[in-house]
């Protein structure tokens, strides 16, 4: 689902690079915990992976057809996130101006499902992060833990091959976080999916099926 | 994709309704105006056209005499009808003449019934039923139903035609049903009208109608050649040229300050649109990260811009056609140009320029989003989604060295650009001179913020101040939004200010010198009764002085308006007295002809001072002398003035139709009584000096007050800009503001630094607006009124005007600004500060 | 002279004008000049134009061998209404000219044009000689060493030629030496001169082409200030130049009825030798009638006519040679060329009017 080969990268003006070399793999299905110390690089390399930034060197594949990320242009990574990515943020980001409906709708729209499966998709999708009736409420009205609700609705909705959390529960109580966790990684089993998250809370890397540690050494 | 391009545009609008609605408003505007003028100049130029097609007909080629006082010999008619390429000359003369009880001369047309049919049909009278022996052939006139109605005449009854001393006494024989409701015309039989008012053996024009095999130019080119002097031909086509030449500039100008609303419209769709892109970053952020293509970030604002654009522009069409009904009723058809005398002209709205303003506006719309639009488009969508919106996106280190760089292009590129002539008649190079210093005041703007804030923030200043300075110092994109759309509308209202400042001005001394008597007698184009010329030279009469002028005119190049002839009993040797000459004077030799041009002679048909030139004078073709050149704000066409001692020289008719009087011992009220009994009886009018003085500037002040509207709309989209602007830099720094506010600074502190920084980036914005519109002024009175109107003036600057202005504009910026620090007063602190990290 | 009666001038065709001299106020204002017996013609000077009469016409019509069977016709009328008379300008209505042509082509069809104007300005006449213009249009008598000859030109938008008609006979003199009488009492009078047996040379152009053009024609002048008496509608009139050589005249006026008003004849044989007709010796007889589709009216296009012991009758060469003259009003009529069969035979032209609706003429 997922293969990191190989994957330096380093900014422009830095005296040594963030990572190099690093190589990791997600399957179909399996859940994976990414920790390490603020700096090491953990978003960066989300960010690589999610084509967002750019890696020097190495190969990221992606999807059923281990499309590499690495060498897409700007327009092909943002069709490859339509498809085959969902994301959830540590800060709930959510569409302010759309209501609930309409931002898990979204990836529907981006990635071309038949508009006749969206009302039916969201519905479910809704009912089952227990957002059941908050159809057309307007983001400004929820929680906090509502918001990060939406966001899984929305990172599942398209049936993406992977999930990509980047402190999925950070700015969360520790019980809605826990209610949230819960959600994110049933639903991710729900649907087959593999998960990278991001993470420094142990209780949450504890919940994964594996755990992956970045140091400034690389990988362990 | 569509689906989710409407949710966001229906968002955009909801949640910033205002500056979307302004944004609309202000296209709508520039549309509104552009569309106005285009529909008035048309209804107005339809409308001539088709009075003058009623008069002229349809003829392929008209063969006319090149100066008033000329016209066609009988001879040349007969010869050119006996042309086998010739289907039939219809012989016209043209004349103007009074009847009792109309205040102003009216046009009477000669025709010949057999020839008039075939090429002016609607000239051909119907006879009244009940119409007695003679019809038209026997003596009778016909006029238009309006004047008809105007003089409370019908079929059958008397009237006189008077012209100068010679009178007609006829009948009416019926009307001209072929004529619009607007005409005022009388229609009689061409000899009849040549016994009585002349010209002897000969008419006024020859409108001639070719076989449709012969191709018109080439038998024109022929022809030409084998022509005696003094006659010109002239494809029927020129005539509607000239009409369309006699407002074309006027029309330009007109159209150019619609445009500059438009801009000005477009500048605030920039702010609106950068300001909405710089909120929504984030927002645009993850939607890139949810897969967003790249591409759909630009085209998003873009069609945002679109939905502003087209209903804008629709609302515009709708605005335009209703201003244009509302100033025909006011104004007239011509704008208070004076071009035309039609009363309300129809208003005919046709599909393809309603679409062209269309166009336009989501043109102008689109246009200002563009650069938003690509800002967006580069937006780096992690770096976005975490700290919001980057100003100056993938660049390290500013661009500003290249600042002085594009300076030194464009700043020569203005100064070339004026000295270039004008293109087919229009001031097109000035017009572009124009744009170039708006780009560069604009271009100026954040690099004269950094300056001149970069400084100040150095020095120790209050709090608020210190914190305004700093932001308008850190931020110039922002301070660049905001001071944009106000340069732009201030540099073209101080310009315009200027512009009819200097404009009047020099009118005003104009008019001193142009009206050196107490009064003045017209006949407003009619000869003056010999009766009056007589007795005004007699001893008794209560004048010390009494100076005669005739009027005629004059056709240099067939494609253009004619010339007015000015034949004026002035003295040679010293013509300074009476008309305001711009350089020298010449004399000429004593045998010599003598002509004092206008700038608009000397400048359309290339005469200089000082040379001697071959004109077509009174029939013949006579060399001259010009002896200067004088200053004419009347006669945008050109005028020749000739002396009457040169005129009677050359065999000419003088015949005057204005008198100007100075009453013995300035009693003018006694010259008044005296002259009563002759204007009563001829409907001549007498005006004081300061009559016609207060008319001719009330003329003058009414042809602009189009541009007063065009000033007021552009400074309030400009300041509509500014408000915009601020309150949505507040919202972006929020967070910043808030920090401030953890650091003690109390909301009126807050409140104040933002109105400060307001205040500081409405200054900015005035100083350069300023100084564009000096610019600008001086490239309106000094080249584009020169080249589309041969008008010169000298630059006069209202000062007072222009500070009264900038304290206006400051006042309102002031408004603007405190709107926006109101908002961040209003800013839930403790809330914007929880959710950044 | 009141107007309508100046608008339907067109009509006074040959032979058939009428006086119009008693009923305007404003005529009151000319008096024109009267046909009188015994005024000796002298040519050149009267084929010119004798503007002291009221009415006069040049009348030239043609039957060609070249396009076989194609006939033309060219007629310039002037007409002194009696207006303007003492307006002090040379461009004043007092004489107005008008002019129509015609070219009958089998197979092709019927042109027509016209043209009016006023003398003096696009129109002019000569009283020295026959010369008269209207516009590109001309007719004009001219000399050669191979002796007289007379000179047509016109041009319209659909065809146009220009012509050269040689006298190969003498003038014929109608009536008694060209005071041609248009009633029994004598009150009504005309000049009227023909020329018959004029050799035709010259180029037709319609349909874009050029053809050479040959065959005979026939020339009347007419002048007359009262021609036309008050009972008719209409006339009837032939001019034919005969086989031989010789030339055959003949013209009755009709009553509303369908009765002869007044009717006279004239046969000029090979020889040269003249004969008069008048009266009961000249009868017509419509023999088939061709009803016009346009204007339904029925014309005798077959007409017999007795003329003393002479029988002949007309045989149209195109059934449809109706004109409708427009300008300036609009009046239907049938003229056109015809074969004339019988004691005499040869071709010319026939003209019959008051056919469709009564002829327009004001009342005298």
């Amino acid at each position: 689902m997922l293969s990191v080969v190989d994957l330096s990268k380093r900014y422009a003006g830095a005296s040594r690079a963030l990572f190099s070399g690093l190589g990791l793999a997600v399957a179909a299905g399996e859940i994976v915990a990414l920790i390490g110390e603020s700096g090491v690089g953990k978003s960066t390399l989300l960010n690589c992976i999610a084509g967002l930034e750019t890696a020097d060197r190495g190969s990221i594949c992606i999807g059923p057809r281990a499309t590499d990320v690495v060498r897409l242009d700007e327009a092909a990574r943002a069709a490859l996130r339509a498809q085959h990515i969902g994301f959830v943020f540590q800060a709930f980001h959510v569409l302010p101006t759309l209501s609930v409906e309409q931002n898990v709708a979204v990836p529907l729209l981006l990635s071309r499902v038949p508009r006749s499966e969206h009302a039916r998709r969201i519905g479910t999708l809704l009912e089952r992060v227990g957002l059941g009736g908050f159809e057309r409420r307007w983001p400004a009205s929820l929680s906090g833990g509502e918001l990060q609700r939406v966001a899984i609705a929305r990172a599942l909705v398209h049936r993406p091959a992977l999930i990509l959390a980047d402190e999925p529960t950070g700015n969360l109580d520790p019980r809605t976080a826990g209610e949230i966790l819960d959600l994110l990684l049933e639903r991710t089993r729900d649907q087959g999916a593999g998960a990278l998250i991001v993470t420094h809370s142990q209780h949450v890397a504890e919940r994964c099926d594996r755990t992956l540690l970045l140091t400034a050494e690389g990988l362990r | 994709m569509r689906r989710l391009a409407w949710w966001l545009i229906a968002a955009q609008f909801r949640t910033r309704r205002t500056a979307t609605l302004l944004s609309l408003l202000a296209i709508a505007l520039g549309v509104a105006l552009g569309y106005a003028i285009h529909l008035i100049n048309d209804a107005a130029l339809a409308d001539f056209a088709r009075a003058m097609n009623t008069v002229q007909g349809d003829p392929d080629v008209v063969l006319a005499a090149s100066d008033s006082a000329g016209s066609v010999p009988l001879g040349v008619l007969d010869e050119l009808a006996r042309d086998p390429a010739v289907e039939v000359v219809a012989a016209v003369i043209d004349t103007r003449v009074r009847v009792d009880g109309t205040a102003t001369p009216l046009r009477l047309l000669g025709i010949d019934a057999f020839s008039a049919a075939a090429v002016m049909p609607r000239l051909l009278p119907r006879p009244a039923d009940d119409s007695p022996a003679g019809g038209i052939l026997g003596g009778r006139v016909y006029a238009s139903p309006a004047l008809l109605e105007q003089l409370g005449l019908r079929a059958g009854d008397a009237l006189t035609l008077r012209r100068g001393d010679r009178h007609w006494p006829t009948v009416v024989g019926g009307e001209l049903p072929g004529t619009g409701a607007g005409d005022r015309l009388l229609v009689a039989d061409i000899a009849w009208v040549q016994a009585h008012f002349g010209p002897n053996g000969a008419v006024s024009e020859g409108r001639i109608r070719l076989t449709p095999e012969t191709d018109p130019a080439r038998w024109q080119a022929d022809h030409r050649p084998r022509l005696p002097v003094g006659l010109l031909l002239r494809a029927a086509d020129d005539e509607g040229r000239r009409v369309a030449n006699l407002s074309r500039a006027y029309r330009v100008n007109l159209n150019v300050l619609a445009l500059v609303a438009l801009l000005t419209g477009a500048f605030l769709v920039f702010a609106t649109q950068l300001t909405a892109v710089a909120q929504r970053s984030t927002q645009f952020a993850l939607l890139g990260v949810l897969g967003l293509a790249p591409r759909m970030r630009l085209l998003q604002v873009l069609l945002e811009a679109l939905a502003i654009g087209l209903p804008g522009a629709l609302l515009g069409l709708g605005i335009g056609y209703a201003l244009a009904l509302a100033f025909t009723q006011i104004l007239g058809g011509d704008l208070g140009g004076g071009f035309f005398s039609t009363s309300s002209p129809l208003l005919v709205p046709r599909a393809a320029p309603a679409l062209g303003f269309l166009g336009l506006g989501c043109a102008a719309s689109l246009g200002g989003a563009l650069y938003p639009a690509w800002l967006n488009r580069r937006q780096p969508l992690a770096q976005a989604l975490k700290t919001g919106f980057a100003q100056n996106p993938g660049a390290h280190g500013h661009r500003f060295w290249r600042l002085p760089l594009l300076f030194a292009l464009l700043v020569p590129a203005a100064f070339g650009l004026t000295r270039l002539p004008a293109i087919s008649g229009l001031p097109l190079a000035g017009y572009a001179a124009i744009a170039v210093v708006l780009i560069v005041g604009v271009a100026a703007a954040p690099w004269l913020t950094r300056t001149v804030f970069g400084l100040l923030s150095r020095r120790s200043l209050s709090p608020p101040l210190q914190v305004a300075v700093q932001n308008v110092a850190q931020a110039p994109l922002m301070a660049q939004v905001a001071a944009s759309g106000l340069i732009v509308s201030f540099a073209l209202t101080a310009s315009m200010v200027i512009m009819v400042a200097s404009f009047r001005s020099a009118v005003d001394q104009w008019l001193d010198h142009v009206l050196p008597a107490p009064l003045y007698l017209r006949s407003k184009g009619t000869p003056l009764p010999q009766a009056l010329l007589d007795a005004v030279d007699r001893a008794d009469a209560p004048f010390a002085r009494v100076e005669r002028t005739a009027h005629g005119s004059l056709t240099l190049d067939a494609q253009r308006p004619a010339l007015a002839l000015i034949v004026r009993e002035i003295d040679r040797r010293d013509p300074g007295t009476r008309l305001p000459f711009t350089g020298p004077l010449f004399d000429a030799a004593p045998g010599e002809v003598v002509i004092w041009i206008s700038e608009a002679v000397e400048e359309i048909y290339r005469l200089r001072p000082g040379e001697r030139r071959r004109l077509p004078l009174l029939g013949g073709d006579i060399e001259v002398f010009v002896g200067g050149v004088w200053r004419d704000y009347a006669r945008q066409f050109g005028a020749v003035v000739i002396a009457r001692e040169d005129y009677t020289r050359l065999g000419g008719d003088f015949a005057p139709t204005d008198l100007a009087l100075w009453p013995r011992s300035g009693d003018e009220a006694e010259a008044l009584r005296w002259l009563a009994p002759f204007t009563a009886a001829q409907g001549l009018e007498v005006s004081t000096n300061g009559e016609l003085r207060a008319l001719s500037l009330s003329i003058f002040d009414r042809s602009f007050a189009v541009t007063h509207a065009l000033e007021a709309a552009a400074m309030l989209i400009g300041l509509f800009g500014l408000a915009v602007t601020l309150a949505a830099s507040v919202w972006l720094r929020a967070r910043e503001l808030a920090t401030l506010g953890a650091l003690g600074f109390d909301r009126r502190m807050l409140g104040r630094a933002v109105m400060l920084e307001g205040l500081l980036i409405a200054a900015i914005g005035l100083l350069i607006g300023l100084a564009c519109g000096l610019a600008i002024g001086a490239i309106l009175t000094q080249v584009v009124n020169p080249q589309a109107f041969h008008w010169r003036m000298p630059l006069d600057v209202p000062v007072l005007a222009l500070l009264a202005g900038v304290a206006l504009t400051l006042a309102a910026a002031l408004l603007a600004s405190r709107h926006a620090a109101r908002q961040a007063t209003r800013l839930p602190l403790a809330q914007v500060l929880a959710s950044a990290q | 002279m009141d107007r309508r009666r100046f608008l339907v001038t067109p009509l006074l065709l040959p032979g058939f004008a009428r006086s119009a001299a008693s009923d305007s106020p404003s005529a009151g204002a000319v008096v024109y000049a009267e046909v009188e017996p015994g005024r000796k013609l002298v040519f050149p000077r009267d084929h010119g134009a004798h503007p002291d009469f009221r009415t006069e016409w040049w009348y030239v019509t043609g039957a060609l061998d070249e396009p076989a069977d194609s006939g033309f016709q060219l007629t310039f009328f002037r007409s002194r209404p009696g207006i303007a008379e003492e307006l002090r300008s040379p461009i004043a209505a007092r004489q107005i000219v008008f002019a129509h042509a015609a070219l009958t082509l089998p197979g092709v069809g019927l042109r027509h044009a016209e043209r009016a104007a006023r003398a003096g300005l696009g129109s002019g006449l000569s009283s020295e000689d026959c010369d008269v213009w209207l516009g590109p249009w001309r007719l004009r008598r001219l000399d050669s060493p191979a002796g007289e000859f007379l000179r047509l030109q016109m041009n319209a938008r659909d065809f146009a030629f220009d012509l050269t008609l040689a006298a190969t006979r003498p003038l014929l003199l109608q009536g008694r030496d060209g005071y041609s009488r248009k009633d029994a009492a004598g009150d009504l009078a005309s000049h009227y001169v023909s020329w018959p047996q004029l050799r035709v040379s010259g180029r037709l152009l319609y349909d874009g082409k050029g053809r050479e053009a040959s065959g005979k024609a026939w020339f009347d002048h007419e002048w007359s200030t009262r021609i036309l008496g008050s009972g008719a509608v209409g006339w009837d009139w032939i001019g034919i130049n005969l086989a031989d050589g010789g030339a055959l005249m003949a013209f009755r006026l009709r009553s509303a009825s369908g009765a002869t008003l007044h009717a006279h004849a004239a046969w000029r044989d090979a020889a040269g030798r003249l004969r008069q007709f008048d009266g009961p010796e000249v009868v017509f007889t419509p023999l088939r009638n061709w009803q016009s589709a346009r204007s339904g009216a029925s014309y005798p296009v077959e007409i017999g006519i007795r003329i003393g012991e002479l029988g002949v009758r007309t045989v149209p060469i195109v059934d449809d040679q109706e004109l409708s003259v427009n300008r300036p009003a609009r009046v239907v009529y049938w003229e056109g060329l015809v074969r004339v069969e019988g004691s005499l035979s040869g071709r010319g032209y026939l003209e019959l009017t008051g056919y469709a609706g009564r002829v327009p003429l004001a009342a005298g």
